[in-house]
């Protein structure tokens, strides 16, 4: 038990021999904006599903506002669901979809009425009200099954990877307002997507997951700054990994080696020379120049392979005398005078790298 | 753009020649033939007269093709109401569902003739009911089935119960199980989901099943000849009659096309009235 507004203890679920969802806990604020991210066959949908109800877990416990409800069924639950297809039905106007989650609850018709108005302003669709869903574009649609959710005032909104239909401009704006709209209403959404970037705008707080199990939980900016497991730094943005053995002293004078040269390394992550481990560094953390500057220990002598221009930054490919790659993000003006062939010194700070065993043995959490 | 057309009569030319020999050429012949005069013994005279339609309103023929109708009518809508569930079952039925679907379509390896003879059997005042239902003692004289329309009625429905279930199982297999959940996440327990989401939904596969069901058994001939020995009559035996024992060629034509008329016309006003109710129900 918890005063959460959902909590799932020790929850496991099997298709066949395998499990979906292995031994997961999470525990949701009221009002949190809480994302489930992760690969397509990671568990996140059918997490989802349990809390929905239309999974009944085959091990754990799951509690919505305070009720045990693994054996309540979904039209029992005080949860709603928006469907990754809509699922809007094809033979009801736009304003009976949204008033048929009220209709079930016997509310009176005039009530149902103003009800279904107030939620179609919200979505800006009240002038579609007597068309059929077919009608509708793609991102109208989304609305109405937004609208159709929302209308009932669920304890938590459940959203299964609902802007994936859609193309990528109309997908930024209904993320922002989705958003607002969950800021306006203080309602919970727990939302299911496979999209890091979506996550990393939207949520509160993101669970990375993968394979059946929880990698990491966490604020956005500690998801993506302080990834707890090399799946995660690897998931969520673009990174370099190297691996190697720390090597080095006492203290904070560790280092390891890329080709012959050697990186120092930051020691807050509770790391022993000899350790083998992974070093990430994101793209947009390292530095370049043609030439080094005084403390030379933390130049890298690296020879340009491909220079890409993508818009908002320049992305440099370089390699290292042994054949290993790395990514480096700078802005367009810095790299106009590089060519491929040149040699080039890369730079960064140490604090910005993360560390990773590498025989992760247990996963971290949160 | 001219060369396209052309191109595209080419293309679809053996459908229209296949319409043309097999549907447009045999109804217009009946139609013409409808206005010819009878000469007595299937003779035609090429004289237009509609004493053909005459016969055809008298009353002894009208009552045949009201009698069609409502019989038809009652066994589309028994169809109904034991095919829906029926189907509703297969296809919820898993791993069994290939199996029941193919009792269902068992039947079709055998003439409906021979099928029919085994009602006989089954409906004698003799017969297997019969003896059952005194044996357990629900009654002490044997009921007469067989020579009523309650027999015509059973002949019917078991005759045309899988062109009921095979559409409506089709769209029910087809329904978008989301919609099922949606229903369910909005509250709706599984009873109330069946009436206003799986049912409205699968309504264009119950329609065809109409059609499939009541224009054949409309028609049909065999079932009064069988288990009523010719005794009620359907306009089915009305037109076989009127070809093959009085020798009217002309009152058998007239008939036939009234029929179609009557079965056009049904379709039309049950499309009529569907529609109104389901924009998104597609006509078969």
């Amino acid at each position: 038990m918890s005063d959460n507004m959902v909590y799932l203890e020790e929850v496991s679920k099997k298709f066949g021999e395998n499990y979906a969802v292995h031994k997961i806990n999470l525990d949701i604020k009221e009002g949190e904006f809480l994302t489930l991210l992760g690969p397509s066959g990671c568990g996140k949908t059918t997490t989802l599903r349990m809390i929905a109800g239309f999974e009944k877990p085959d091990e754990g416990n799951i509690w919505i506002d305070g009720k045990q409800v693994e054996k309540i069924e979904p039209y029992n639950r005080e949860v709603n669901t928006v469907f990754q297809s809509y699922s809007l039905f094809p033979h009801m106007t736009v304003a009976e979809n949204v008033a048929f989650g009220l209709k079930m609850k016997k509310i009176p018709k005039s009530e149902i009425d103003e009800q279904v108005h107030r939620a179609l302003d919200l979505v800006q669709l009240r002038a579609f009200s007597d068309r059929k869903p077919k009608k509708l574009s793609g991102g109208q649609q989304q609305r109405v099954a937004i609208a159709r959710a929302i209308v009932n005032n669920p304890r938590v909104l459940l959203l299964d990877e609902p802007l994936g239909a859609l193309d990528l401009k109309l997908r930024k704006q209904m993320q922002l307002e989705l958003k607002q709209l969950q800021q306006e209403l203080g309602m919970t959404f727990i939302y299911v997507t496979h999209d890091q970037e979506e996550a990393l705008t939207m949520s509160d707080r993101i669970v990375v997951m993968n394979q059946g199990q929880i990698e990491q939980m966490g604020l956005p900016d500690e998801i993506y700054e302080r990834p707890k497991t090399k799946f995660v730094a690897d998931f969520i943005g673009e990174t370099n990994f190297f691996e190697g053995t720390v090597k080095g002293g006492e203290g904070s004078n560790l280092y390891m080696s890329i080709g012959e040269q050697k990186v120092s390394i930051h020691n807050h992550s509770n790391i022993e020379s000899g350790e083998d481990i992974y070093l990430s560094i994101r793209p947009e953390r390292i530095h370049i120049t043609q030439e080094p500057g005084n403390k030379s220990q933390d130049y890298l002598k690296v020879k340009i392979q491909d220079k890409i221009y993508i818009g908002s930054v320049t992305k440099i490919v370089a390699s290292f005398s042994d054949g290993q790659k790395i990514t480096a993000h700078s802005p367009y003006d810095k790299t106009l005078h590089l060519q491929e062939g040149d040699n080039l010194y890369i730079y960064w700070n140490p604090e910005n790298a993360v560390i990773f065993p590498v025989h992760e043995k247990e996963k971290i959490e949160a | 753009m001219v060369r396209n057309i052309k191109a595209a009569y080419l293309m679809l030319s053996p459908t229209i020649i296949w319409l043309l020999a097999f549907l447009v050429v045999p109804v217009a012949m009946i139609a013409i033939i409808s206005f010819t005069t009878n000469t007595g013994f299937g003779g035609i005279l090429y004289e237009f007269s509609t004493e053909a339609y005459t016969l055809a309103f008298s009353s002894l023929y009208a009552q045949a093709i009201w009698q069609s109708l409502w019989w038809a009518g009652l066994a589309t809508l028994s169809c109904v109401l034991i095919g829906y569930p029926f189907a509703y079952f297969i296809a919820h039925a898993g791993k069994w569902k290939n199996l029941l679907l193919l009792l269902v379509m068992i039947p079709f390896w055998t003439n409906l003739l021979i099928r029919l003879y085994s009602w006989i059997i089954l409906m004698n005042n003799q017969g297997a009911i019969n003896n059952l239902l005194i044996k357990l003692g629900i009654i002490s004289e044997p009921i007469t089935m067989l020579y009523t329309p309650f027999a015509v009625i059973i002949g019917l429905v078991y005759g045309f119960l899988p062109f009921m279930i095979l559409p409506i199982y089709a769209s029910i297999e087809q329904l978008n199980q989301s919609y099922l959940e949606a229903a369910e996440d909005l509250g709706a327990n599984p009873v109330r989901t069946f009436f206003r989401v799986t049912l409205p939904l699968t309504f264009p596969g119950v329609l065809s099943g109409i059609v499939m069901t009541f224009v054949p058994a409309v028609s049909v001939f065999v079932v009064t000849d069988l288990l009523t020995g010719g005794r009620l009559l359907m306009i089915g035996n009305v037109i076989k009659d009127a070809f093959l024992v009085e020798m009217n060629w002309q009152l058998g034509s007239a008939i036939s096309l009234l029929l179609m008329a009557l079965v056009l016309i049904s379709i039309v006003i049950l499309m009529k009235f569907t529609s109104k109710n389901n924009e998104t129900s597609s006509f078969m």
